[in-house]
């Protein structure tokens, strides 16, 4: 097989990336203003407070979504709040559990006192709009099928009003509806751990207000490891991230070079 | 008539959803509960069941025809599997079901995302090229975006990444903000359309 142009830039990616990962240096972050505004609203809420987490992403984007989850739930579980954990796309239910049950662990938090986890409910619409109205009525047994009125945690939240914000930890678009159905109809506050893909989707809404916070991406994943002062993977990704994104600078540099080369000449490309 | 009887309960349960968000009265708060809880569900599952048999029967048929064999088969299977998995062994913890979740579905959807990594290379060589000025404006902003997002634009200049907020928070969002405006303004025309019964495309037609 004859390689081409191509085949060249992918080998060159893979060997920039491998490269990065087993250099094992860590670049230093500065936390930008969003994320040390999600860190200050977890830090500023009182110690006990229940936290509705919603897990609203696939299993595709879970490199991205699992640093970002895990540095959350540890700022949650240090600062003894209680999160409620929930999911409205059915592939974000099981790696939900799998990592609030992780975590847990490392902080010694018992299920049903310290978190629980209620799974997934079909038809997200219908899941945040039917929570506003009722939780045990959308949720009547959690994700074990214990029935919601045996979970110690949970006696007293019945709506919205009961928790102190939702979280949504998203890789598309499922943080619109918690804006659009839970913070427009109940008025519930929303904030979101969302892949650096949707940063931009969500820029509108945090100015506005409609969102309260918002972190994204591996970056910010690095950044709050660094404010919350865990290490993990966000931090342990970040120099491949950026050597990937010279990469690619250098790639489109020497594209450029090229096409204006070949038009000097009178040639296209 | 076919189309009449459809339209009218289309109507009279938009306008009832409608009135519904908007109620505080008791009433109107059970009955919106109950249709959460119990209707819309019913309609999912049908929603499912749909799908389901839709799949099944594309993937049938060209197998029938020799095409794809071997794909074909793997997502019949995966089809039939996940589900006897999960109504014998439940869908928790250390389940089979959870397993081939974490073991098959996930290292497989990652892979497939991190492909994209792999197609911006190669089309960022390829294809960002600054044809016009307007390619070229997209261009620098691009380059800007991925300076500040990596560590690199602080250490180039303490500048940089404050002219990439300001990219990101003067015109990307207002572009991102017009666009919504459309999108809302699109969707509640759309919909009063089809309560009032103007728009029939749903209908298969607009041979009403």
């Amino acid at each position: 097989m004859r390689l081409e142009a191509r085949h060249y830039t992918f080998i060159g990616l893979a060997v920039t990336v491998v490269a990065a990962m087993l250099v094992g240096f860590q670049p230093d972050v500065t936390p930008s203003p969003d994320t040390l505004r999600m860190y200050e609203y977890i830090d500023s809420l009182p110690e006990g407070s229940i936290v509705m987490l919603s897990f609203d992403h696939e299993a595709s984007s879970l490199p991205e979504i699992r640093p970002l989850a895990v540095a959350l739930l540890r700022h949650i579980y240090s600062k003894n709040l209680r999160p409620v954990g929930v999911a409205l796309l059915a592939e974000g239910t099981g790696v939900g559990y799998g990592l609030m049950r992780q975590v847990a662990r490392e902080y010694d938090k018992k299920y049903g006192e310290d978190y629980v986890y209620l799974g997934f409910r079909p038809q997200y619409i219908a899941a945040i709009l039917s929570m506003g109205e009722s939780v045990p009525a959308t949720f009547p047994e959690d994700y074990l099928g214990r029935p919601y009125t045996e979970l110690p945690m949970l006696v007293g939240v019945n709506t919205y009003d009961d928790v102190a914000g939702v979280i949504s930890v998203a890789d598309g678009s499922f943080t619109n509806h918690w804006i659009e159905y839970g913070h427009g109809r109940y008025g519930v506050r929303v904030s979101a751990f969302v892949t650096a893909a949707m940063v931009t989707t969500y820029d509108p809404y945090l100015a506005s207000g409609q969102l309260h916070a918002m972190v994204g991406g591996l970056r910010g994943a690095a950044e709050y490891e660094k404010l919350i002062g865990i290490g993990g993977s966000g931090a342990r990704g970040m120099l491949a991230q950026t050597c990937s994104h010279l990469y690619v600078i250098l790639l489109i540099i020497i594209g450029n070079v090229v096409y204006f080369r070949s038009r000097r000449k009178g040639g296209g490309v | 008539m076919k189309r009449r009887v459809p339209q009218l309960v289309c109507g009279a349960f938009g306008l009832l959803l409608f009135a519904l968000y908007f109620s505080s009265h008791p009433g109107a708060r059970a009955l919106n509960g109950l249709i959460l809880n119990e209707y819309w569900q019913i309609i999912f599952g049908f929603a499912l069941l749909v799908g389901v048999l839709s799949f099944a029967k594309v993937n049938l048929k060209s197998i029938e025809r020799g095409e794809d064999l071997p794909y074909r088969i793997v997502s019949l299977l995966g089809l039939l599997i996940m589900p006897v998995l999960a109504v014998i062994w439940g869908i928790k913890g250390d389940s089979p079901f959870m397993w081939i979740f974490d073991n098959v579905q996930v290292p497989m959807q990652s892979t497939v995302f991190a492909l994209l990594a792999f197609f911006v290379a190669s089309a960022s060589y390829r294809g960002f090229r600054a044809r016009s000025v307007p390619a070229a404006i997209l261009l620098a902003s691009a380059l800007l975006t991925l300076l500040s997002r990596s560590d690199v634009g602080g250490f180039l200049s303490q500048h940089l990444p404050d002219i990439a907020d300001w990219v990101r928070n003067y015109p990307s969002m207002s572009a991102r903000r017009a666009i919504l405006i459309g999108i809302g303004l699109g969707s509640l025309t759309t919909s009063l359309r089809v309560i009032i019964g103007i728009e029939r495309t749903w209908l298969g037609g607009d041979r009403a």
